[in-house]
């Protein structure tokens, strides 16, 4: 917070960059390069979480989003070998007017944010042993319940993924 | 300011929900989902760190996980359903019972 201009400088460089990412990620042809551009943009996304002193958001954000997510998009785009895929078109017959609704959305999101105003008691410093103790006595169920959420998702996505034994034979 | 990061946020949830909305791949469609968790998680980071509260960030940690699990339950079915048709476009699946 010391030196304004240079948070500034830094702010913009990462709306520019996050901005071109997302729309590399849709707009390459090539899925695998969809799912590289996603990799540049999550290790952005967790730099701005390191701006917002969030730096055990940074932590977990490379971890889980790169470590384990993308990890996961790649191997699936791996086993399922979308080779066939550079001869079709990218887009729906409808994306102009997907484009008009996203639009309209922006416009009346800002229109929402443009005036926003928090009252500044004072920027959070992050501190990871009042996340952690918060995490541990006030969040305690419904961290519990998403270990919960992890396990169904993961008994789920094993169950759906795997071989029919009926196709087999 | 939070008007910045807001907007910042606005910017890639409207980026991921047109990318959602006009892409075929389903695979591409799901990183057009993550897209928009992360730019959601950038407002509640802002919010938290603008407000004084550790609330947002608790929150982030939640929906990192959430998106962690939808992811493979996500990509679990995309695998599933070109296993089964072969279709991996979204305009492409007509029919209710492969």
């Amino acid at each position: 917070m010391s030196q304004p201009a240079v948070d500034q400088a830094f702010f913009i460089y990462f709306y520019i960059s996050l901005s071109i990412l997302s729309i590399a990620v849709i707009a390459s042809r090539n899925i695998i390069h969809s799912a590289f551009f996603l990799l540049i943009f999550l290790l952005h996304v967790a730099a701005v979480f390191l701006f917002l002193n969030a730096e055990f958001l940074m932590v977990i954000q490379i971890i889980v989003y790169v470590g384990g997510v993308l990890a996961l998009f790649v191997f699936a785009i791996m086993v399922m070998n979308l080779k066939e895929e550079l001869r079709h078109r990218k887009f729906v017959k409808f994306a102009g007017a997907g484009i008009l609704a996203g639009l309209l959305f922006f416009a009346v999101f800002y229109v929402f944010i443009r005036n926003i105003k928090i009252t500044p008691e004072k920027p959070l410093l992050g501190d990871v042993n009042t996340l952690g103790s918060l995490l541990y006595s006030y969040y305690l169920l419904p961290f519990e319940i998403l270990s919960l959420v992890l396990l169904v998702a993961l008994i789920g996505g094993i169950i759906i993924a795997k071989k029919n034994p009926r196709e087999d034979k | 300011m939070i008007n910045e990061y807001l907007l910042l946020s606005a910017t890639l949830f409207t980026i991921g929900l047109i990318g959602f909305i006009i892409r075929r791949d389903l695979i591409v469609m799901l990183m057009c989902l993550e897209i928009m968790f992360n730019a959601v998680n950038i407002s509640f980071a802002s919010f938290s760190y603008y407000g004084g509260n550790y609330t947002g960030q608790i929150f982030v940690l939640f929906s990192i996980a959430v998106a962690a699990a939808e992811a493979a339950v996500g990509l679990a079915i995309v695998l599933a359903l070109v296993r089964s048709t072969g279709i991996n476009h979204s305009d492409e699946i007509t029919g209710l019972r492969g």
